[in-house]
């Protein structure tokens, strides 16, 4: 495929990014004794990007043809040439990129893809049969099991040249208890960069026995009071908080639009024991959902360190940002699909882990609350965030209590970082089967370790 | 592209389809449906008050549903060259689960009548360049007017499109469509002081009617941004929660509406089982769903399985009248044919829910209503349940209305459960608002309300 992009770019002048981009999904949910969904969904095209007089033009074929292509690119010149006299802030040139060049083949590909329609159906119809019939409080259960397929091949006049594939697996499952008219649900979801071994870290109904009973013990949970409290929270929060929180707002083109991080390169934003990070590549373990080798202008991904023991040290990067703040590109350029432009995006964002245990931390906790396993989040360009917690549990005394319900965690992200009085040793990913929106989906990972903090709790009033 | 050369492309493509359907009947395949979606977009996006990318966008989309031994495969592409192997692939996925379910067919030809307005022939006159000058006119207003909001990012694009459905058991439907859109996010800076993010859009099916949307959204988006520079924290209560137009289904009626669908139902994850013909809401609430309103902008008249769509009677005074059924959902509740609710796209298999809601308004005016002691919502940032209706979120944007100031507040959460909070509405207004040029919507009081400040 880099040929042959390469021999269609051959006469053409100017900046021009073609950017090919096959992706193959699967998915099968079982419910009940019977699959609900079993689907298969294919695109594939390429992507034209041009910088001509001064703006972006784009367009898209979803014919892989040279003539096309070409045809793409001059829709797309033209599309430049519609917007050229109005903008205001004309891009004159983009940096010098750390090029990938060559191919760049993802790991288990062939085991994942191997494995028979039937051997996935087994297993989401197995696991949601097995874990239904383990209590008669449970009134369904939900199984699923999705792979997504990618190949990419980035080219461009300047000199990027280059071809990646993965396989990324997820698996979820969501139990509803009942009792006495009251509902609650449960879930587990588990999503991967890699095989099958990577993504069942725990068995599949291990996963199931979690959700069960995280629904069965909510039913007679109660709401906790609200107000300003001490929490420990666990990698799959931190990583909530590390990524909408903290990562959106260091997005240099939320930057430059006024965000809350905006001037503040060099300023102590964080306590000491703050490290934040956002890798293209699966730090401390393997398997990180948003791992890319290559982002989609063609640079090789690095390791961004966002904040350093509390400083803010860099922003994330695309070329045209790079530019902009004279730096280098960060790799953070991505687009979901072909018929999308590349915005800048986080992949795999993470805390740095620290000294203490979490048994350390819940013992020197008085009065607090222990939040595990997000069920959604979003974040403000003040810092303003609001996670909500599916497991939460009081702590009294040093140690674990009651389960409560209903809890949603906010504050303002600078002001609970500077809060952070102890990080665990302990080291996770934990949102790989989350998607980030930011005008299209982009598939990210962000764990930590658990750390202990004070935020505000949502609740009732006393 | 207009409406003569979107016709001829609507035609080529429901031939092929027709082909392909007729190449699988004689091959043994006997349930096969082909769902096409077909767009086309200029757009132009935005950011940090600028033009950033001005692009083109064409794509064909097919989803092709096989239904054999009971069972569905579905499989879906970009790629017509393939579309016969997408139907072999398709019927290998349904003979692969061994899950049969006599539920599992596709449906008849049911008789279907156009709405009108869906495609408005003025619109084959907005060349990208005319679509430009709206642009640049936004940006010099925002700047004239608002110079401390900054769009972050936005979008205003033409688009033409058609959908279409044809099965092996005789439907075939088809429907074209012309809209302009715009979309922006953005927030106030004043030195060091960064305001709540705000978003809105705008939506016409001619220009006329997007300019009128446009400039009212736009303008309501920009001073929902300045406003929130001067938001103060409050101190919680106990209390009540107004609920605007623009913040109905997303926070009041997201989670009712989720619950009453057919599968949600049948899989007993809803607390509204057998509840048709009781109340299960306020009698303040009386909602229908009505896919039929011409110019509307998610009026249609067939849906996700080619069947026709109707105006859906859902809550009455309070009382519940229907659930949303697709042709699976109706077979397997033993109804004679779906309520036309199957929704999707060519990506996805039919689904089950309301197209277009429509909340009845009430007898209280606005005036009344906003000389409370409340909270007034403009978002809601936060979790739900649909299953419990537990909620807890925090309010943004969001109003302290109190001795007949409105005062702009932050950091305040809110928790409850929504099926309770949906009868202990105590109030509904005479006025409405049209939402995304779709949904008429009042505004909603709420008692009783934990509301968490500083």
């Amino acid at each position: 495929m880099r040929g042959f992009l390469k021999d269609v770019l051959k006469d053409e002048s100017g900046f021009v990014e073609l950017r090919y981009h096959k992706k193959e999904g699967r998915n099968f949910v079982a419910e009940k004794g019977r699959i609900e969904n079993s689907t298969t969904r294919k695109r594939t095209g390429v992507g034209v990007r041009v910088l001509h007089q001064g703006t972006w033009g784009f367009a898209s074929s979803g014919e892989i043809s040279k003539e096309s292509i070409k045809n793409a690119i001059q829709v797309a010149k033209k599309n430049a040439e519609l917007t050229a006299s109005v903008r205001l802030e004309k891009i004159n040139t983009l940096p010098p990129g750390n090029f990938a060049k060559g191919d760049f083949i993802g790991e288990s590909i062939k085991e994942v893809l191997s494995k028979s329609i039937e051997e996935k159906i087994n297993l989401v119809l197995d696991t949601s049969s097995k874990i239904l019939s383990s209590s008669p409080k449970l009134q369904n259960v939900t199984c699923g099991y999705a792979e997504i397929y990618e190949e990419k091949a980035i080219v461009t006049t300047d000199g990027a040249d280059s071809f990646f594939s993965l396989i990324r697996p997820e698996f979820r499952i969501s139990a509803v208890a009942s009792e006495n008219g009251n509902l609650q649900t449960g879930s587990e979801s588990v999503g991967v960069t890699g095989g099958w071994d990577c993504l069942f870290n725990k068995s599949p109904l291990e996963y199931g026995e979690l959700a069960s009973k995280t629904a069965i013990d909510l039913l007679n949970s109660k709401f906790p009071n609200g107000g300003k409290t001490t929490v420990i929270l666990a990698p799959s929060i931190v990583g909530l908080l590390v990524h909408e929180a903290i990562g959106h707002t260091v997005e240099a083109d939320f930057v430059q639009s006024g965000s809350v991080a905006a001037g503040k390169i060099g300023a102590k934003v964080g306590s000491d024991l703050v490290t934040l990070c956002d890798s293209g590549h699966s730090e401390f373990t393997s398997g990180a959902g948003g791992s890319i080798p290559v982002d989609d202008e063609g640079i090789l991904t690095q390791n961004t360190v966002i904040i350093e023991n509390g400083i803010l040290k860099s922003y994330l990067h695309n070329r045209e940002s790079a530019q902009k703040f004279g730096v280098s590109p960060t790799g953070s350029a991505r687009s979901w699909e072909y018929s999308d432009v590349p915005l800048i995006r986080m992949r795999n964002t993470y805390m740095k882990p620290g000294n203490s245990t979490l048994d350390e931390m819940i013992a020197a906790t008085d009065d607090g609350y222990l939040l595990e396993g997000p069920r959604n989040g979003q974040a403000d360009s003040n810092g303003e965030f609001m996670f909500g917690v599916q497991k939460a549990y009081k702590i009294r005394n040093g140690k674990i209590a009651e389960m409560v319900k209903g809890v949603t965690l906010s504050g303002i992200a600078f002001d609970v970082m500077n809060e952070v009085d102890m990080v665990s040793k302990e080291f996770k990913w934990d949102l790989g089967s989350g998607y980030c929106g930011k005008g299209q989906p982009a598939k990210v990972d962000a764990g930590g370790p658990y750390i202990r903090t004070r935020a505000i709790l949502g609740g009732v009033k006393d | 592209m207009n409406f003569k050369e979107l016709s001829i492309k609507e035609n080529t493509i429901k031939q092929l389809v027709t082909d392909e359907i007729n190449k699988a009947k004689k091959n043994g395949i006997d349930q096969v449906e082909i769902f096409c979606s077909y767009s086309n977009s200029n757009e132009i996006s935005l950011e940090k008050n600028d033009i950033n990318t001005s692009s083109f966008a064409e794509e064909t989309m097919y989803g092709v549903r096989v239904i054999a031994d009971k069972c569905q495969g579905f499989v879906a592409t970009n790629d017509s060259t393939t579309l016969y192997d997408s139907i072999l692939e398709a019927k290998s996925i349904a003979l692969s689960q061994g899950t049969p379910d006599v539920a599992m067919t596709l449906p008849s030809a049911g008789a279907i009548n156009d709405v009108a307005g869906l495609y408005d022939l003025a619109i084959d006159e907005i060349t990208p360049e005319k679509l430009l000058a709206i642009v640049t006119d936004t940006l010099e207003s925002k700047k004239d007017n608002f110079p401390k909001v900054n769009i972050d990012s936005g979008d205003f694009a033409i688009s033409k499109s058609f959908k279409l459905v044809a099965n092996s058991l005789g439907v075939s439907a088809s429907e074209k469509e012309g809209a302009l859109y715009a979309s922006y996010m953005g927030m106030a800076v004043d030195g060091d002081k960064v305001g709540s993010f705000d978003y809105d859009s705008a939506y016409g099916r001619e220009i006329n009617q997007f300019k009128l949307n446009l400039a009212e959204s736009f303008n309501e988006f920009l001073e929902n941004c300045m406003r929130s520079l001067e938001a103060i924290q409050i101190e919680g209560f106990k209390g009540k929660i107004i609920i605007p137009p623009r913040a109905i289904q997303g926070f009041l009626l997201g989670d009712l509406i989720s619950s009453l669908t057919a599968p949600m139902i049948r899989k007993g994850k809803s607390k509204f089982v057998g509840k048709i013909n009781q109340p299960i809401v306020s009698e303040l609430i009386s909602l229908n769903d009505n896919p039929l309103i011409p110019n509307y902008l998610s009026s249609t008249s067939f849906d996700r399985e080619g069947q026709p769509t109707r105006n859906i009677n859902v809550i009455e005074n309070g009382i519940l009248q229907n659930y949303f059924y697709n042709t699976f959902e109706a077979n397997k509740a033993g109804i004679a044919m779906s309520s036309g609710s199957a929704l999707g796209g060519a990506s996805s298999t039919p689904s089950c829910g309301p197209r277009q809601l429509q909340l009845n308004s009430g007898n209280t005016s606005l005036k009344e209503i906003m000389n409370s002691e409340a909270i007034l919502l403009n978002r809601f940032s936060g979790s739900t349940d649909n299953t419990s209706g537990d909620f807890s979120g925090v309010v943004k944007g969001g109003f302290l209305l109190k001795n007949n100031e409105k005062i702009p507040v932050k950091e305040i959460q809110i928790a409850g459960n929504i099926y309770q909070s949906l009868n202990e509405i105590s109030a509904v207004s005479k006025e409405t608002k049209l939402i995304h040029s779709s949904s008429l919507m009042p505004w909603v009081v709420i008692e009783n309300i934990d509301i968490t400040g500083i």
